[in-house]
């Protein structure tokens, strides 16, 4: 018995897997064991409808912002426990806001918000400013109007889309990747760098382009995405990959061929060595998707095969890089082998996930 | 001569001989189409005129997800057919509640009346 003990322990090591953490209908995240593709937990939300998941520097917290009222809410990554929670909203001011990045330190959330006053005749509709949130006072800090030039790009689509930020690991910097790279200083939003690159234009898929929000496999201060961009005389569409040292603010780009039509982001294996996309062409009834792995050694696409899209999806990777998952408009994660980029399972959650997204832990 | 205008089929095929000639000559390049500034829409609900569940904006069905159900909750929180589907941002907080998964119990989903 004493014999089989070590290898019964490493055998419960092999089959173990992550954990998934996703935002769900009505009001929770979900908690699923990526060994026995089930929900373990499932964790409630005071505030409502989970609109953004990010996770903190340290990888102990998870910052959900929801948008019955406007909420916040921290949770305890080992405890599944909400540490925190609070909404913006006031009976007569309310907030739009959806994503948004804390300061390395966990005091303050980064985001963009748009406020509402209700008045007696009346909403007098703000403009979308850059936010600081106080997690410990549980409001607003200070808000910095957004300059004319970026107003557009901030000011988002149906409560989502705002506040994509990414910070330095020193917390001086905030990153946001949107149709060009902004660099800005937390202190004052001031734009201390701007890097110009085409604007991807991808119907009916989520979380494209420069996806940091959602890559929770990338290493501190280091991000490796996607990008698209055009030559100025052709205006030929070339995609590539992306480079981006957060400490530094130095961004190295390594274009690889014709873009297609839509790009679902990267997911980069834990190894640092492969990287995987799935990508589509054509619309509607014509669309046809494909994964595409690539080998961050040389930049190269080394394997593309063919797989049934939904209308519109997420992709997302497990914790070990051996799994990949489509997910998103519904209640089911489908899953492909890494390797092979073959349909395993589907997992039935049997519970809707909202555009939240994912985050995956080991 | 900008006070006249052409009133018959040839008259339109030399005005339009005419202004070809002073455009600008593109021959295998694609120019780009100038960036369309995004509408400013503050409150979170759209004035999105798509057709609705029935058909997508190429009037198939090809686009819709399947079955439509699974784009009931994206919809409903992102405001995105107000007409179709109940707000949740403003007016109809609750309307999904009892109802985790659209597709399989929608039945439990709640009725609005406006």
């Amino acid at each position: 018995m004493t014999k089989l003990l070590p290898i019964l322990a490493v055998s419960l090591a092999l089959v173990r897997g992550g954990t998934l953490f996703l935002g769900a209908y009505p009001d929770s995240v979900l908690v699923v064991d990526e060994a026995k593709g089930q929900i373990t937990d499932r964790i409630h939300l005071d505030t409502g409808l989970p609109t953004s998941l990010r996770l903190s520097l340290d990888r102990k917290k998870i910052y959900v912002t929801t948008n019955d009222h406007s909420g916040v809410e921290v949770i305890d990554v080992a405890t599944h426990k909400v540490l925190n929670h609070f909404v913006l909203n006031t009976p007569n001011k309310f907030y739009r806001f959806g994503g948004g990045t804390p300061d390395p330190k966990d005091q303050v959330f980064y985001t963009v918000t748009t406020e509402m006053n209700k008045l007696a005749d009346r909403y007098e509709i703000g403009k979308p400013k850059y936010t600081v949130i106080d997690l410990a006072q549980q409001k607003i800090a200070r808000t910095v109007d957004i300059p004319p030039k970026d107003e557009n790009a901030n000011a988002g689509g149906f409560g989502f889309g705002r506040g994509g930020f990414d910070i330095s690991p020193d917390g001086k910097y905030l990153y946001q990747f949107r149709d060009s790279v902004v660099v800005l200083d937390t202190s004052d939003f001031k734009v201390v760098d701007r890097i110009e690159l085409s604007k991807p234009d991808l119907p009916g898929m989520e979380a494209i382009g420069f996806g940091g929000q959602l890559d929770s496999i990338s290493e501190l201060g280091r991000r490796v995405s996607l990008f698209n961009s055009s030559d100025p005389i052709v205006h030929n569409r070339v995609f590539g990959i992306a480079t981006f040292d957060l400490n530094n603010r130095k961004f190295d780009f390594t274009p690889v061929g014709p873009s297609p039509a839509g790009m679902a982001g990267l997911q980069v294996a834990p190894d640092k060595k492969n990287a995987f996309t799935v990508i589509a062409n054509g619309t509607l009834g014509n669309k046809r998707c494909e994964f595409w792995t690539f080998d961050l050694g040389t930049n190269k696409i080394t394997r593309m095969v063919e797989l049934p899209c939904r209308s519109r999806f997420s992709f997302g990777m497990s914790s070990d890089g051996k799994k990949l998952y489509i997910y998103g408009a519904g209640f089911e994660i489908e899953v492909y082998d890494a390797a092979t980029l073959k349909y395993e399972r589907t997992w039935d959650l049997n519970n809707d996930i909202t555009l939240a997204g994912m985050i995956v832990l080991p | 001569m900008k006070h006249l205008r052409a009133v018959n089929k040839k008259a339109r095929r030399i005005d339009d001989y005419v202004s070809a000639a002073k455009g600008d000559v593109v021959a295998l390049q694609n120019p780009p189409a100038p960036p369309q500034p995004r509408p400013h829409i503050p409150m979170g609900c759209s004035l999105s005129f798509s057709p609705g569940w029935e058909v997508d904006s190429a009037g198939g069905t090809a686009g819709l997800c399947q079955p439509v159900e699974r784009d009931i909750y994206d919809c409903y929180v992102t405001c995105f057919w107000p007409a179709q589907v109940p707000d949740h941002l403003n007016n109809s907080a609750d309307w999904a509640n009892k109802c985790a998964a659209a597709t399989k119990d929608w039945r439990n989903l709640d009725l609005v009346f406006p």
